[in-house]
């Protein structure tokens, strides 16, 4: 699927995209003598509204995805030409203002467009790139069933803990509560990890307990194998062994889950820059065009 | 308080196992995040779900906006709680038992067993669709805060601005529609006021606003010549100079389309007016070129001048304003009235420098003015008074002609030989004569006898004779003859008739054009101007096309100089 929206019908849309570029290029070349080339030139008004049309038919994809019962031709082919046409669009932008930039609603509009085909451009990347790694992520299996063995994984460590000093059981059990996963969009999409313990702190006076990072689980996997070597009771070192592992063990999965989250947030968020901000170019694109003629 | 969690599950072979845990806490903590005290799993379970809290004597279970509670089959936001009562949340079993002794609280939990472990993600916020993130309501909003800032605001401003009034600065005001900068020259007159040039919406810029400021900007072509052509309309102003879009500062146009557009149809385009075929600076797509030489106005010309004034101030009653005319430079002939040999003056043999002994070149006599592209005009005064006197008698060498006023020095020749011969001995030695050029030999005249006024004048009268015909004056001016008996009344110097300027529509740089390829100095001039080779002053020594194209072209060539029309042709004149 990924790869059939570009090689769609043997790349036919690139070509397309190929022939506009090459047409507006000869086009733009086509200007000079009295005036430098510029977008009131009568081949910039052209290449101007060619770029408002295809700016238009590019917002339309988002209404002929809705369109089940469309006959305009497949998802696939309007998706295919959508990312070729959109990207022959720079070209054809860029020839219309000929390079003319400032402070004005005219660049917001240039600005805006470039920014809304750049997030495109990323959304293509993640949409070739991500999917693979989340697949290797799940190893054949699901997000779902990644936190079903860390559920697993807290009964079980809850379950040992129980076994263990209490110092250790309300650290191993302030480990799990206090385990973050994704959260806000930044933490989604960077894998944050602001987990903490509660540790008690054996030099602070009434033994007072302390938050502490527990960023990568690895403080309480530190703390549980230190531990580990100083077992006193018979039993102990075959319970905290068997934390240890589960507390390894979880944060593996633990990190499987953030990476899948972040690759799946990267997925997403190109699409949530794209769509507002294709708004906010056909706001700025159609004073643009107005003000063209208010200040003719 | 004190409370009694007992979790109830099927184990195996569906037999109810029970497992108790004590909770020592203010609250009781009921959701789907690790930290709860009861952690219940699914979709419909939020990580912080509901709360069980002491109510006086009692407990009250309240939930969180959104979060979904039924106690006893009813949805709460909060209710009491009371032994027996059951609460349901997302399928799971709460049910409040009598508490043991030593317990506030006792709650079985059954949970429910169609949900899966998997269900914990449930806990987290995994997906952007769980955060603030909104693409429908961020769509929006950009939508309108971009319509607010960049349409209605600069409108509402321009609308402002209008009335004469002035918008704080930190309002976005229609500057901000500019489709470019201005020129320096039009933002320092104009600045921030769209509407000085934009009267009106939806119209272009009208050349009324532009000639507010540029009143002596001609058209190219008047307006009586443009009926006679078929090229329509004046075009607007804005259509050459089209503001926003010079990035380089200035708005002229220096195309080669702006002239031969026109020009190379003149056939079709010009009607009646009589304009050459142009389409290029090259040897037959380009006119010979023709210079504006002084004509004697055709006889019965209406062109009769007022008094003409010559460079001293002096009346010349005779004078009459030439015209200039159009003359191609090979048929082309300066009526100057001078008499000059450029070829003598250049030839170091007879003419060399007073205070080195050097020939003399071309900048001793010309010099560039200021603009770069004209000559300060020769005068006798400056440029000729350092080799030539107007001595007229070797025995007072002192003794000199007024320059341009021939009356006085017919007078001032007579008073002096009259006193000469009336009183010999103020006559002083002779001396021999500054000027380098032997002149032509006096002229002995024999006045040998009469009284000294007869004398002088005999002798007054020969030497104005000499001065008009053979020397002093006739040595560089046309002298013209009447052949009155009265030698007062006989001769006229014929004013002098040169031009100031051979093409003055053009713009030509001598200054630029002082130093061509490996020449210099006189070698440049000499390269253009054959002054070595003329010996009579109708000699025009103007270069003709071909020189040009010798370093210039009209296209961008390596060996050559390129040159567009306006480079030496200025379109709009100056009124």
């Amino acid at each position: 699927m990924r790869e059939s929206v570009l090689a769609y019908r043997g790349a036919r849309y690139l070509w397309w995209a190929v022939a506009l570029s090459a047409g507006s290029i000869a086009l733009y070349c086509t200007q000079g003598g009295l005036q430098r080339p510029n977008g009131g030139s009568w081949q910039g008004y052209v290449l101007g509204t060619v770029g408002a049309a295809l700016i238009v038919w590019l917002t339309l994809l988002g209404v002929r995805k809705r369109s089940y019962r469309s006959t305009l031709g497949a998802v696939r082919g309007w998706t295919s030409a959508h990312v070729y046409l959109g990207m022959a669009l720079l070209v054809v932008a860029t020839l219309h203002c000929a390079g003319h930039f400032g402070w004005n609603v005219h660049t917001l509009a240039y600005v805006l467009m470039s920014a809304v085909v750049l997030s495109g451009v990323a959304g293509l990347y993640v949409y070739f790139r991500n999917p693979t790694l989340i697949a290797d992520i799940r190893t054949g299996g699901s997000r779902a069933a990644l936190f079903a063995e860390l559920f697993e994984l807290d009964n079980q460590a809850r379950e040992l803990a129980k076994h263990c000093d209490a110092v250790t059981g309300s650290l191993v059990k302030s480990s799990i509560e206090r385990t973050t996963i994704g959260g806000s969009v930044l933490e989604q999409l960077f894998a944050a990890d602001r987990s903490r313990i509660l540790r008690i702190d054996p030099n602070a006076p009434n033994a007072a307990a302390v938050l502490v990072r527990n960023t990568d689980q690895q403080a309480a996997i530190n703390y549980v194998s230190d531990r580990l070597t100083q077992a006193e009771k018979r039993a102990e070192p075959s319970v905290l062994q068997s934390l240890v592992t589960v507390l390894c063990r979880r944060q593996v999965i633990l990190r499987s889950i953030r990476r899948d989250i972040s690759l799946s947030a990267w997925l997403k968020i190109w699409l949530d820059v794209h769509v507002p901000l294709t708004f906010a170019l056909l706001s700025a694109l159609t004073i643009h065009i107005l003000v063209t003629f208010i200040y003719w | 308080m004190q409370a009694l969690l007992r979790y109830l599950r099927q184990g195996r072979d569906r037999i109810a196992e029970y497992s108790d845990s004590e909770v020592s806490a203010a609250s009781i903590t009921v959701g789907s995040a690790a930290d709860r005290h009861i952690q219940l799993l699914g979709h419909d379970v939020a990580p912080k779900h509901a709360a069980i809290r002491p109510a006086g004597d009692s407990f009250a279970i309240s939930a969180r906006r959104g979060a979904r509670v039924l106690v006893n089959a009813a949805p709460v936001r909060t209710a009491r709680l009371t032994v027996g009562d059951k609460v349901e949340i997302a399928g799971h079993q709460l049910t409040v038992i009598e508490a043991p002794a030593g317990f506030d609280l006792a709650l079985t939990i059954q949970p429910n067993e169609k949900t899966a472990k998997s269900e914990f993600e449930g806990a987290f916020k995994t997906d952007l669709d769980q955060t603030l993130l909104s693409k429908r309501r961020t769509a929006w909003n950009l939508f309108l805060l971009i319509s607010v800032l960049t349409l209605l605001v600069p409108l509402a401003t321009a609308v402002v601005h209008r009335t004469g009034a002035t918008t704080p600065a930190w309002i976005p005001d229609d500057t901000f529609w500019t489709a470019g900068p201005l020129i320096p020259a039009h933002a320092q007159a104009v600045g921030r006021r769209c509407e000085a040039c934009h009267l009106s919406f939806f119209a272009p810029a009208r050349d009324r606003e532009c000639r507010q400021c540029h009143t002596k900007t001609a058209d190219h072509v008047s307006v009586a010549d443009l009926k006679l052509t078929r090229l329509g309309p004046a075009a607007r102003c804005g259509v050459c100079h089209e503001e926003h879009n010079a990035p380089d500062g200035t708005l002229v146009v220096r195309d080669d389309s702006l002239c031969v557009t026109c020009h190379d149809a003149a056939h079709d385009k010009f009607g009646t007016l009589q304009v050459e075929k142009v389409s290029g600076f090259a040897r037959s797509i380009h006119p010979l070129f023709k210079a504006s030489l002084l004509t004697p106005p055709p006889r019965g010309s209406a062109i009769v001048a007022p008094l003409k004034v010559t460079p001293t101030g002096e009346p010349l009653a005779a004078a009459v304003n030439w015209p200039a005319v159009r003359t191609p430079l090979r048929t082309g002939q300066e009526q100057s009235h001078l008499s000059f040999s450029h070829k003598e003056h250049l030839d170091g043999n007879l003419v060399q420098r007073l205070s080195d002994s050097a020939p003399l070149g071309c900048e001793d006599c010309h010099t560039v003015a200021a603009d770069g592209e004209h000559f300060i005009p020769i005068t006798m005064a400056r440029s000729c008074s350092g080799c030539h006197v107007l001595a007229f008698d070797d025995e007072a060498p002192e003794r000199q002609l007024p320059h341009g006023k021939p009356r006085e020095a017919m007078l001032m020749i007579e008073d002096y030989y009259v006193a000469k011969y009336s009183n010999p001995g103020r006559v002083t030695a002779p001396v021999a004569p500054r000027q380098r050029i032997p002149d032509r030999p006096v002229t002995t005249v024999a006045c040998p006898s009469g009284t000294p006024l007869t004398r002088g004048r005999c002798q007054a009268n020969a030497e104005i004779v000499d001065q008009f015909t053979r020397r002093g004056c006739a040595s560089c001016h046309l002298v013209s003859d009447q052949g009155s008996g009265d030698v007062h009344e006989r001769f006229d110097v014929l004013p002098v008739r040169l031009g100031r300027d051979y093409f003055p529509d053009l713009h030509f740089s001598h200054r630029q054009h002082a130093v061509q390829k490996q020449l210099t100095r006189d070698a440049a001039c000499l390269s253009c101007h054959k002054a070595r080779d003329s010996i009579r002053s109708s000699d025009l020594m103007l270069p003709e096309l071909d020189k040009c194209l010798e370093c210039h072209s009209d296209h961008a060539a390596r060996d050559r100089v390129q040159v567009r029309c306006v480079s030496c042709h200025a379109y709009h004149f100056e009124r």
